[in-house]
């Protein structure tokens, strides 16, 4: 498997441009329909000391995977891996970019929503519990929370730890940053998993350690509660392919 | 049957042009007064005796306020259609109608403006998407859809390249509207599928726009449309809402893949309608994304469900001039703009009114479907005079 060594070149003067801040040589690399989708993708800090071009990868389809670690001023590195593309004009052009490992992205919009419907659920998280309502009346699992039971209109509507295990019933990987907290963490994969501990009902979250997979809808997953990074953020349920290989 | 089969029409239609997002020198309000104004001057109708105004979608131009404006006589009915976003687009147009058909007012300007300078970025989806959304990344209705368009092709097996379909027919038709924000700026199978990804399995071409603009129809008793100008709409049936299950439900809804335009709903459409599906000549259909379009004609059976919608989903199929059923004629809101749908509602009644970029030759049914896999759901058929 060879490089094209234009590639090496450019993926090389691109890793330096990056390092030095050299904003124009950096937005000269993208792809120019995705320009503001690449630069919100990667989280990069403002100064960098060094650029090292680890590894480039073909990935087929005339397209290469390059791995470069950028090393900050205070010798902490960490690594952004570029997919590299021909573009029209016969130079090589960044297609997409993430930071690696992926890590899920944290949301200022998050803990209980201003009705406090699902305030339960949120105290669950910080106790370790995956807690979805249910109606104490008839039985009723019923998610997302309703202030009585739809089914038997009772107002008894209680909480109850349900094992965080299921399958994926759908997914979506986005690219796009809509908000500056994925910065950084883009892509990312979103899948919604229906709990059989709670009569199918469906929950939404993150799917970690998903750099590289597809998931399939019917997969196995298992859910960990994952702690934030401050006390700004709420605990999360992440949830991790069991039933189906990378 | 009932009597509100055609007892009600549209007799005037107005917009402005539609303005980059952000760029709009006028205020979503004047916006909307230019529409209902140009409206008026498209019937021949004087403005003071507009008496009625209904929008949906969270519109920041409130019908008094409006009606205000406008130095109206007198000011009848004014309502907003709750929640849904765009899924409230004909339903707005059934509320006119039905305020006119109860004798509640006798000319309903419905309207939607949106300008980013008064309203903010994107503020038709302004709290759509609570915190058991947005803690874990979700945060636009592309994602949402992206979720359920998944599903629709993953399980249902709808092949991908109905999505596509959508996309470019919009944009073929958009190539001779020169109002379009797509004019001049043609698809093809190779642009479409080179374009950035969204969130899969949407693609920068799958997504509506968002655009600055206005647009407003004017809706009146069938009785008093000889009064006005020009050919009418007559409205032949909407409906509107939501199947049990399936509303506010944080992705817990039945029939997931679905549009939401349930059996009995879509039944009632027909049957007020006194047409079948096969009978429908043009249709805009609300493309917030290609793949909840396709859902929402699988939904109205003018496609069918599965492998097989493949077949009909086209783009000669699909577009005017040798297509069975055209779709979204002006460009729709990938290709023409996107200001909420109200776009889809003008070309709707132009197809039968006449001043459509793209007229369907003999189509005297002319469908609006509005905004797909939202929290609710509407439709509003249209007809010709032949149809009354």
């Amino acid at each position: 498997m060879t490089v094209p060594t234009d590639l090496a070149d450019t993926v090389e003067a691109h890793g330096k441009a990056v390092a030095a801040g050299d904003n124009r040589a950096v937005l000269g690399d993208f792809l120019p329909d995705r320009i503001g989708q690449l630069i919100a993708s990667a989280d990069v800090p403002v100064k960098l000391k060094a650029a090292a071009v680890r590894t480039i990868t073909d990935v087929g389809d005339d397209r290469y995977d390059a791995v470069i670690r950028y090393t900050k001023p205070d010798a902490e590195w960490f690594e952004l891996r570029s997919r590299w593309v021909r573009f029209d004009d016969g130079t090589w052009r960044v297609f997409s970019v993430r930071n690696i490992p992926d890590t899920p992205p944290w949301m200022d919009l998050t803990g209980p929503s201003p009705d406090g419907l699902d305030a339960p659920h949120w105290d669950g998280l910080r106790a370790g519990e995956l807690l979805i309502q249910r109606c104490a009346g008839c039985g009723e699992w019923v998610w997302s929370p309703r202030p009585i039971c739809p089914r038997c209109h009772s107002f008894d509507m209680h909480w109850e730890i349900v094992e965080p295990k299921g399958t994926i019933y759908s997914w979506t990987r986005t690219w796009q940053p809509f908000t500056k907290e994925s910065t950084g963490h883009l892509p990312y994969i979103v899948v919604l998993v229906a709990l059989p501990g709670a009569g199918g009902r469906r929950v939404l979250g993150v799917l970690a350690d998903a750099d590289g997979v597809t998931p399939t809808i019917g997969a196995t997953v298992r859910g960990e509660i994952q702690q934030p990074p401050d006390t700004e953020h709420w605990p999360l349920v992440r949830w991790h392919l069991e039933g189906q290989p990378k | 049957m009932n009597g509100f089969r055609g007892a009600t029409a549209v007799v005037g239609v107005g917009t402005t042009d539609y303005y980059k997002r952000g760029t709009s020198p006028l205020t979503s309000a004047q916006l909307v007064l230019q529409a209902i104004l140009r409206a008026c001057d498209d019937a021949g109708a004087d403005p003071r005796a507009v008496d009625g105004f209904v929008s949906y979608g969270g519109d920041s131009s409130e019908g008094l306020a409006i009606g205000t404006a406008l130095g109206v006589n007198e000011i009848r009915w004014s309502t907003e259609v709750w929640g849904g976003g765009g899924g409230g687009v004909a339903a707005a147009v059934n509320v006119a109608a039905a305020a006119v058909y109860s004798g509640q007012a006798t000319c309903v300007a419905v309207y939607r403006g949106l300008s980013e300078g008064t309203d903010g970025r994107r503020a038709f989806a302004k709290g759509h998407l609570g915190h058991l959304y947005s803690a874990h990344g979700l945060l636009a209705p592309a994602q949402v859809c992206a979720l359920r368009t998944q599903r629709m092709l993953e399980v249902d097996h709808v092949p991908a390249s109905a999505l596509e379909a959508v996309a470019l027919a919009g944009y073929h038709h958009a190539q001779t509207n020169p109002r379009a924000v797509a004019y001049g700026s043609p698809l093809d199978h190779e642009r479409y599928h080179g374009s950035r990804l969204i969130s899969e399995p949407l693609r920068l071409f799958d997504c509506s726009r968002e655009n600055d603009g206005a647009a407003a129809i004017l809706v009146v008793s069938a009785d008093r449309a000889g009064d006005y100008r020009g050919t009418p709409a007559f409205i032949l049936a909407g409906v509107q809402g939501a199947a049990a299950g399936w509303s506010e439900s944080t992705e817990n809804e039945e029939h997931y893949s679905s549009a939401g335009f349930h059996p009995a709903l879509t039944q009632r459409l027909w049957d007020g309608a006194r047409i079948s599906p096969s009978d429908v000549g043009v249709a805009q259909v609300y493309e917030n994304f290609t793949g909840p379009a396709v859902a929402a004609m699988i939904d109205h059976g003018l496609c069918p469900a599965g492998p097989a919608a493949g077949e009909f989903m086209t783009v000669d199929n699909l577009t005017v001039g040798g297509g069975t059923l055209p779709i979204n004629t002006a460009g729709g809101n990938i290709a023409e703009g996107f200001v909420h749908g109200i776009g889809l509602v003008v070309e709707s009644v132009r197809q039968i009114r006449g001043g459509t970029p793209n007229p369907v030759t003999g189509a005297d049914i002319s469908l609006l479907i509005g905004g797909p896999m939202a929290p609710l759901v509407s439709s509003t058929v249209f007809g010709s005079p032949a149809t009354v």
